[in-house]
């Protein structure tokens, strides 16, 4: 019955992508558009299964900022994923979590996941939904259960009251728990930044001469791999950094058991990259000079190394001091402005 | 009562002996052995590859179940009620299929684990089975998913003088290797359902056959086994073979 009445809704939100923020009246909730930017692929994940609303979206918003997910109380999804930097930790290699554990991979951002179909740096999910099972239980990060965080939700009446308010179904259980996280990061897309602008032939945006230099040089030497507007095909690739001898993170591999998946990790999206230092799945690098420094010359040899890096005895990508100044201004034009500043994602 | 059940029995080859009407229940046990003996928590068995283990814990999950009637009509049991977890140490080893239409059923089916039909429906999808996996040490956390089979304990063998832990977790490696696996048994004596009649499905999940079935896996060789491409398939198989069906009762489900 709900999908019934939905869907008109739904299919006509579709027809009106740039149009973020509008609000459709449905009862006493109201329906929230999902953004789907004309030069984005189609979104991944399926809308008609959880669609977002006014209430379940702030009851999102509210337990992504909620430290009451953690065992100690202190540390929120917010904690690690700050809006500022495009949801990433700046500033730290690693992330921190309770008592001052510190785990062995860099934030990633979280704009855009609805477009994805894999999550976290080794694809451990691959489903939205229940990526958030990851942080919350992992032992240095939030360190809790599932059961424990749903019982002091369930004491909490404002949760309570929340959690009715959300979905049809009430209830404060894991499915409203999960749909209601999912809903918050369904709803943060990034897609107005300068290149985005200028993609879109709006607002009379253009690039400059440089940028537009660095556009060319990434189409020929990055995109096989930051693919689309997303800037990422979602792939698990090695792309040859030498392993850090204290962790060796096997990366994919953790996941598919697989030798052939050896130190192969998610390519990350590009969106706001120049907000999202440090660099790499264990944030080894500090800047995006660093970045291109390794592509040009610290590319390693191994047997799962992308073949997209080795032609014939040349490892990495071949750049020059021009070329890497004129990517860098590229890359600085994917800062969404917008987004980072967005009230409806913002903490306070 | 005894007397009735094998007064039951005796006829169930008798067709159209009873008439089947409405909607029963069937209950199915879950009786875990080692190779013919019954499995007891602390107790320690040595198999075909001379390796001694004493078990800690066994839980795996069952899914999907389908009953299949003499005419080889299918009833499917509703997918949103059919994943169940059995535990040995809590000693949750049956389980039971409701608003079962009448019949006489011929073959039962079932998975091990969770599918990844069930998997992507996300959120909506997953229901109470969350919870459950997580109190009874079936969620695997770090890959967001469930473990299909925990088997846990210490062994020794010939060149593994100490006990040493072992633990087996197996489930699907996120979208890279899916190992859920199904199985179906014939029942031998038809099992008969009406509103009135609940068999119990009394099945064996032998389980020795985890490492020590068809493909063997050596304890000494790796005992700790979680996400291995080669040998969680293989686990998956092994532990696919383990169930065979020991009896049916016919009656009204109160006996056993």
């Amino acid at each position: 019955m709900k999908y019934l009445f939905w869907m008109p809704l739904l299919l006509a939100m579709v027809s009106c992508t740039n149009d973020d923020g509008e609000y459709i009246a449905v009862g006493e909730n109201e329906l929230l558009t999902v953004t789907l930017p004309s030069n984005f692929p189609p979104m991944a994940y399926n809308v008609s299964e959880n669609p977002p609303t006014k209430y379940g979206f702030e009851l999102g918003k509210k337990l992504f900022y909620d430290g009451k997910l953690s065992a100690n109380g202190f540390i929120s999804c917010g904690f690690c994923h700050e809006q500022r930097f495009s949801f990433t930790h700046h500033g730290h290699q690693f992330s921190h979590g309770i008592d001052d554990l510190q785990g062995t991979r860099n934030t990633p951002s979280i704009a855009n996941m609805a477009f994805f179909q894999e999550f976290a740096w080794d694809g451990a999910t691959n489903h939205l939904d229940l990526f958030p099972i990851i942080p919350i239980t992992n032992e240095v990060e939030m360190g809790e259960t599932m059961t424990s965080v749903l019982q002091k939700l369930q004491a909490d009446e404002a949760y309570q009251k929340e959690f009715n308010a959300a979905f049809e179904e009430g209830g404060v259980n894991h499915t409203n728990f999960l749909k209601a996280l999912a809903q918050f990061m369904v709803m943060m897309v990034s897609y107005n930044s300068k290149y985005d602008k200028y993609v879109r032939n709006e607002d009379g945006v253009s690039l400059t001469d440089q940028e537009l230099q660095g556009l060319s040089i990434f189409q020929e030497k990055c995109a096989n791999c930051h693919t689309t507007d997303l800037f990422s095909d979602g792939s698990f690739r090695n792309n040859g950094l030498p392993p850090n001898p204290n962790i060796n993170d096997l990366g994919r591999a953790e996941v598919s058991g697989s030798p052939s998946d050896n130190y192969k990790f998610k390519v990350p999206s590009l969106r706001n990259v120049a907000l999202t230092a440090p660099y790499m799945h264990d944030g080894r690098f500090g800047s995006l000079e660093s970045v291109l420094n390794f592509y040009q010359n610290g590319v390693q040899d191994s047997p799962t190394l992308d073949p997209l890096l080795k032609n014939g005895n040349a490892l990495g990508i071949s750049l020059n001091d021009d070329e890497k100044l004129v990517l860098i201004a590229f890359l600085g034009t994917l800062t969404d402005d917008e987004f980072i500043t967005d009230k409806r994602f913002a903490e306070y | 009562m005894l007397t009735l059940s094998v007064f039951i029995i005796s006829c169930s080859s008798d067709d159209d002996a009873t008439e089947l009407t409405g909607n029963g229940m069937v209950k199915i046990e879950f009786d875990n052995s080692m190779a013919g003996d019954d499995l007891l928590l602390g107790s320690s068995y040595t198999n075909s590859q001379n390796e001694t283990l004493t078990i800690s814990r066994l839980n795996y999950i069952v899914s999907n179940f389908r009953l299949t009637d003499e005419d080889g009509t299918v009833f499917t049991y509703p997918k949103d009620q059919g994943y169940f977890i059995t535990s040995e140490e809590t000693g949750t080893t049956e389980v039971v299929l409701m608003d079962v239409p009448a019949g006489r059923y011929t073959s039962l089916t079932f998975g091990i684990g969770v599918d990844q039909e069930k998997y992507l429906q996300g959120a909506e999808g997953q229901g109470d089975l969350l919870t459950e996996a997580e109190s009874t040490n079936m969620m695997w956390s770090w890959q967001a998913g469930y473990k299909f089979l925990n088997f846990e304990g210490t062994f020794t063998s010939s060149t593994v003088a100490d006990a040493t832990d072992f633990k087996i977790h197996m489930g699907s490696h996120g979208s890279s290797l899916d190992n859920y696996k199904e199985t179906t048994l014939s029942l031998g004596t038809e099992a008969l359902v009406s509103e009135d009649m609940t068999p119990i499905i009394h099945l064996v999940a032998n389980a020795s056959n985890i490492l020590d079935g068809e493909n063997k896996i050596s304890l000494t060789e790796q005992a700790v086994i979680m996400v291995s491409e080669e040998k969680s398939p293989k686990i998956a198989v092994n532990a696919s073979n383990m169930f065979t069906v020991d009896h049916v009762h016919n009656g009204d489900g109160g006996s056993h």
